[in-house]
């Protein structure tokens, strides 16, 4: 008898508590960007991951700003591309490099063919909104004044991984992933200073620092690819400031 | 020993509630900021709510007078407000120019964060400016009541493109801000109407005459949109990303607008 009232406020307490928590939960929930990509309504066409022909990495290397050069960083595109069935494509990171005795700078912006280039979602849903990233070079950098001043069409909805997910940015739940490795200048080019910008041509992953954009275009400035410096080049450097040695990948063919 | 197992029971569940509201801190687009009124510093501001009548703000008159309405209704009315909105050039009315409306900045959003230093940094008047951006994104681009405004996939529903449920839902998605200019914050002069026949209309296009196309076309009711949480329409251009698909109320939820708009204090 005495066992009884002890267990039934205790059972309410669970009841309670659950029902709270769910509650809890299901609010929490909504802080949180569309991460699961986007479910294809019903008629749409068949998915085609081959016309993916742009991602932002899902992973990073894991070491900081040591890809492996540029050739570790382009492996690492068609991997992650090929686990997805984009293999087909040749995949190029979106990383420059800078210059060295005998060695002339890399831009990033020429190594990515002519476009235009296509998101996840475009490969998924067929021609959904904001599926283009865009048409060609030059939007993709603004080259004209009124091109940098409107911008293309690669900001936080459409700046997907290779599984279709949103990069976490300001205002989502941590951790934020948005920085984004790029060592360019805003034009897409290579810098010419002495300063490291790149993480010691993508191979260091203690001293140096690199260049990143932010994904979701949120601080210092709205940049995807030229925005601020990273505090160095270990991973837990990166992951300092809201990044995770994530890279842009794109398709030149 | 039940007694006991009840306390634990009751202590975890605290901690975990309390950890999850924690998580739920986070201020969702929408909602209004607890007990927050806004900066003192504040001379920018997004419309928390339309004027209702489309494209007709009733003329830059009737616009600028919703903002200072606005303002007034959470004690920053001391200042003179102006919306961000050009007018295009008629037979003896020569167009006005939203950048020349709105002073000299800098501007702070109501938490007193920067939105822009000047006029130059604004609209991105350099190539190094443009590229650089300024400070306006979907946490800075508030609302007079310190609300974000809900962007694509916020909430994402259908509905969101249908007038009668935005408008009683504080949470659709409305991140489409009536300007009327082009992206260095001048008016349009190429003759087709991108201003809703300058804040005047509130017209649908002829049927068929819309086609789903969102750029400005000869003799259909259009207004230039951007957007605060530079999120969408092929280039998330703060001032000037797309058209609308015309000039009624009804007509700018299609595109993820309600008629909402940017205020700028001019002192």
């Amino acid at each position: 008898m005495a066992e009884k009232h002890i267990t039934k406020p205790r059972a309410h307490a669970i009841v309670l508590c659950t029902l709270t928590l769910a509650s809890c939960l299901m609010l929490a929930q909504q802080n949180a960007p569309n991460t699961q990509g986007v479910t294809p309504p019903p008629g749409s066409p068949t998915p085609t991951p081959a016309r993916m022909t742009f991602f932002v990495t899902s992973v990073g290397l894991g070491k900081g700003g040591d890809l492996g050069g540029l050739a570790g960083a382009d492996a690492h595109c068609q991997a992650l591309a090929a686990a997805v069935g984009a293999g087909g494509h040749t995949w190029h990171a979106y990383l420059s490099t800078q210059a060295r005795p005998g060695q002339p700078a890399v831009n990033a912006r020429d190594r990515i063919g002519t476009g235009p280039w296509f998101n996840w979602s475009f490969a998924q849903l067929g021609a959904p909104q904001n599926a283009i990233i865009s048409a060609d070079l030059a939007e993709l950098h603004g080259d004209t004044l009124v091109q940098a001043q409107r911008g293309s069409n690669l900001f936080k909805q459409s700046t997907r991984n290779e599984h279709g997910q949103v990069i976490h940015g300001i205002g989502d739940t941590p951790p934020i992933q948005h920085e984004i490795l790029t060592g360019s200048k805003w034009d897409g080019r290579a810098y010419m200073d002495n300063a490291d910008h790149t993480c010691n041509n993508w191979t260091s992953s203690s001293t140096g620092s690199a260049q990143v954009g932010h994904s979701d275009r949120i601080g210092n400035g709205s940049s995807w690819n030229s925005s601020n410096a990273t505090k160095g080049c270990s991973q837990a450097a990166l992951e300092s400031s809201g990044g995770a040695g994530l890279f842009y990948c794109f398709a030149i063919n | 020993m039940t007694k006991i197992k009840t306390s634990a029971l009751l202590l975890s569940c605290t901690v975990s509630l309390a950890s999850c509201l924690l998580l739920a801190q986070v201020q969702r687009p929408g909602e209004y900021p607890r007990g927050e009124k806004p900066s003192p510093m504040m001379n920018f501001f997004v419309t928390s709510e339309p004027i209702g009548d489309g494209g007709n703000l009733g003329g830059l008159a009737g616009a600028d007078a919703h903002c200072q309405v606005l303002a007034t209704a959470v004690g920053a009315g001391n200042r003179t407000w102006h919306a961000y909105l050009s007018t295009q050039a008629r037979p003896g009315q020569p167009a006005v120019n939203a950048r020349d409306r709105i002073g000299k900045g800098p501007w702070y959003n109501f938490q007193g964060e920067m939105i822009a230093q000047d006029l130059a940094h604004l609209h991105g008047d350099t190539m190094e400016l443009a590229h650089q951006g300024n400070n306006l994104n979907k946490l800075t681009g508030l609302t007079e009541k310190g609300q974000i405004v809900p962007g694509l996939y916020d909430y994402s529903d259908p509905r969101d493109n249908d007038w009668s449920y935005a408008k009683t839902t504080r949470f659709s998605t409305r991140h489409e801000m009536l300007t009327g200019t082009q992206t260095d914050g001048t008016a349009f002069t190429d003759g087709v109407d991108h201003t809703c026949d300058n804040w005047t209309s509130n017209k649908s296009p002829a049927p068929g005459t819309s086609n789903g196309n969102l750029n400005a076309a000869d003799g259909r009711p259009n207004a230039e949109i951007g957007f605060p949480d530079r999120n969408g329409g092929g280039s998330g251009s703060w001032n000037s990303a797309h058209g609308t698909r015309g000039c009624a109320q009804a007509d700018l939820p299609k595109t993820h607008g309600i008629g909402l708009y940017y205020c700028f204090a001019t002192n």
